[in-house]
């Protein structure tokens, strides 16, 4: 589950400081869906990277994934992100010099030593499982520049799946996509969510809180 | 991050970059390239120095002092007394004899069973020293023996081992003469000669008769142009011509250390004799010329692989600024700050270990390519070698690991920079 309390994050711009969120509370239950629309600029990715351990430097308190993530050191934070965070973006943050499947393989390199790091075979199986989870088994090979912007979004999916992360935090998933593709993305949200995973999904369009169980609102800082 | 997967990402990210991998290979590879050639040059060039000119660092020639200098102290000449003190001398191991022979002997014929084109008529005077056995003992054939023969047998002789090379490379070409087999063949080869006897007439003694020298080594311990004989033959001949016997020419000290060399050198000034710097200050000089003209260009080198290091890391920070965006894609994914670190270098070291094991192969065939144009347009002149570059094994490792290091060093500062990406910043 995700517990964000009195999060407050600030942005210096030159000399003013901008709030841009304002003792924010925020929780999600373990294997829920919750959608946060807010218009554009508003704060809803800031709100995803305080979530996602991508950010440290705001006040307040974070609980994910059953970790207090003020708590933990930077060398921490990467290893939360790997073992219990998917991100999904709009831009698909895809590696455009790899073929899909090494793209799906990525968490999968920066297990932390300590725990038990699969070998590349093994990998490259898991991620081939993961493709075909998402539809795209025999797209495996393509260079993201060869594969459409729904195909891409779903690579982006199934290497959000590969470490079989407890939370999923997705920043406008369907902003690039067509009707179509932006369905089979909440689709798989939504098989996911079933699997027992968190997910949180951050966006302005309406069709994506459809589909989830908690819709709320980010105005002026605040959720409601 | 394990080692298997950062060698697989940085492969993977080398790979997608082939262009600048390729360049950046190409800096890598000219300097462990200049590198690995200037010092097998440098050591190829020492080698064949050393064979010219063998001077022997521990080896201290002491000759008769200024003779009114000598005489006013007593000192001065070479006695057996002379050669008990220098023997004393802290440091030195040997004091080994040299006695010019000042009976001329000449050689009016071939060498017994050499098949050799002699002119006739042709008579050459033979140069003969006498020295210590000690001196040459280790440059005897095996089972040779270095003393004074009973009357009517053969003379052991040491020649120079320079001499034969001369010989074959400039005497028997310009005279057109056969050339001499290699050294040891040559050993046991008798040389009739006639004692007494000199070119210059007024120069020949009343008796004359014929007697042998019989080839039994040769070394690096005989002057270049006079044949070696046993000190005591050279004393022999003296009684038996009435030639006074003043002292001995020179005696050859052997220091245990050639750090000491000075310290003996100066000892021997003191005690009234000179030192004779020749062979050895040449040896010398050669030898300094060559390490500091090798040097130079392995600094020059060095400077080089500097320059494409320099090159790398220039290449690299554009290049990692240029990825902001994937780090931070990464960094989302799990990576730390020192797996980010770690890929770039590396990334940096596969293409250091790369431009090294490329340049190391150039360096060698440049070499290959220089002795075979040698071969075809340097004239043969004594101690030619047959390579002017020498590559031991650790040549090689030599080039990869300095082409590696400064790799890695030009990469240190973008790999800083790459660590220092902010995720939430540089991932939107
Ligand atoms: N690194 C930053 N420095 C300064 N201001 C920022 C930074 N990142 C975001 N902001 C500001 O914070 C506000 C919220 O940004 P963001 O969370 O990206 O909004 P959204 O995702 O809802 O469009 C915006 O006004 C943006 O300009
Ligand atoms: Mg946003």
């Amino acid at each position: 589950m995700i517990a964000l309390r009195h999060i407050t994050k600030r942005f210096r711009d030159g000399e003013r400081q901008v709030e841009v969120l304002r003792d924010l509370e925020l929780t999600v239950p373990r294997g829920t869906f919750t959608a946060v629309v807010g218009a554009s600029g508003s704060g809803k990715s800031t709100l995803l990277y305080v979530a996602g351990a991508l950010d440290a430097d705001y006040d307040g308190e974070a609980v994910v994934a059953g970790k207090d993530l003020k708590a933990l050191s930077a060398r921490e934070r990467a290893a939360f992100r790997n073992a219990s965070v998917g991100f999904v973006f709009q831009s698909f943050n895809l590696l455009p010099a790899l073929p899909a499947v090494e793209n799906t393989m990525l968490p999968g390199l920066f297990v932390p030593p300590g725990s038990k790091a699969p070998s590349l075979g093994q990998l490259r199986g898991r991620a081939l499982e993961a493709l075909d989870r998402v539809g795209l088994a025999d797209k495996a090979a393509r260079l993201p520049g060869r594969l459409s912007g729904g195909e891409r979004q779903r690579v982006a999916i199934a290497r959000a799946l590969l470490s079989r992360p407890a939370v999923l935090l997705a920043d406008e998933p369907t902003g690039n996509l067509d009707a179509v593709s932006g369905e089979a993305v909440i689709q798989l949200f939504s098989a996911m969510v079933r699997d027992g995973v968190t997910v949180l999904v951050v966006t302005h369009e309406e069709r994506v809180s459809a589909a989830a169980g908690q819709v709320l609102h980010l105005e002026e800082g605040r959720l409601r | 991050m394990r080692l298997r997967s950062l060698v697989h990402l940085a492969t993977l990210n080398l790979r997608s970059d082939a262009r600048g991998t390729v360049v950046n290979t190409a800096a890598a590879c000219v300097g462990a390239a200049a590198l690995v050639f200037f010092v097998a040059l440098g050591m190829g060039v020492g080698q064949a120095a050393r064979l010219m000119f063998p001077g022997d660092a521990r080896l201290v020639e002491v000759v008769p002092g200024a003779v009114s200098l000598g005489a006013a102290l007593g000192g001065g000449a070479l006695d057996d007394a002379a050669v008990g003190r220098l023997r004393e001398l802290p440091g030195v191991e040997g004091a080994w004899r040299r006695l010019s022979l000042r009976v001329p002997i000449a050689a009016s014929r071939a060498p017994e069973g050499v098949r050799m084109n002699w002119p006739v008529g042709f008579t050459v005077q033979v140069p003969v020293v006498g020295v210590d056995a000690g001196l040459v003992a280790s440059d005897l054939a095996p089972g040779g023996k270095f003393v004074d023969p009973p009357a009517g047998q053969a003379i052991p002789v040491l020649a120079s081992r320079r001499l034969l090379e001369v010989y074959n490379k400039t005497i028997a070409p310009a005279w057109n003469l056969r050339r001499l087999p290699p050294g040891l063949d040559l050993v046991g080869l008798q040389i009739p000669v006639q004692v007494g006897f000199s070119i210059i007439p007024l120069k020949t003694e009343d008796k004359v008769y014929d007697a042998r020298l019989a080839l039994a080594g040769l070394s690096d311990r005989v002057p270049l142009y006079s044949l070696a004989v046993p000190v005591e033959t050279v004393r022999r001949l003296h009684v038996e011509y009435g030639k006074a016997d003043a002292g001995y020419s020179s005696v050859v000290l052997e220091v245990g250390r050639p750090d000491d060399v000075p310290a003996v050198a100066s000892a021997v000034r003191r005690m009234g004799f000179a030192v004779d710097e020749g062979e050895r200050a040449i040896a010398e000089r050669v030898g300094l010329a060559i390490t500091v003209t090798a040097g130079a260009l392995a600094l020059l080198a060095l400077l080089m692989t500097a320059l494409a290091a320099l090159a790398i890391a220039q290449s690299l920070s554009a290049s990692v600024r240029g990825r902001t965006r994937d780090i931070a894609i990464l960094q989302s994914l799990g990576a730390t700050a020192g797996d980010v670190r770690a890929l770039v270098l590396a990334e940096a070291g596969l293409v250091g270990l790369a431009g090294g094991v490329v340049g190391v192969g150039i360096a060698w065939a440049a070499a290959r390519g220089v002795d075979a144009a040698a071969i075809g347009l340097l004239p043969d002149f004594p101690f030619r070698p047959t390579t002017f570059f020498l590559f031991p094994p650790w040549i090689f490792a030599l080039g990869v690991g300095v082409s590696a290091a400064a790799a890695l060093l030009g990469a240190l500062a973008p790999a800083a920079l790459a660590a220092r990406v902010d995720p939430a910043r540089a991932i939107s």
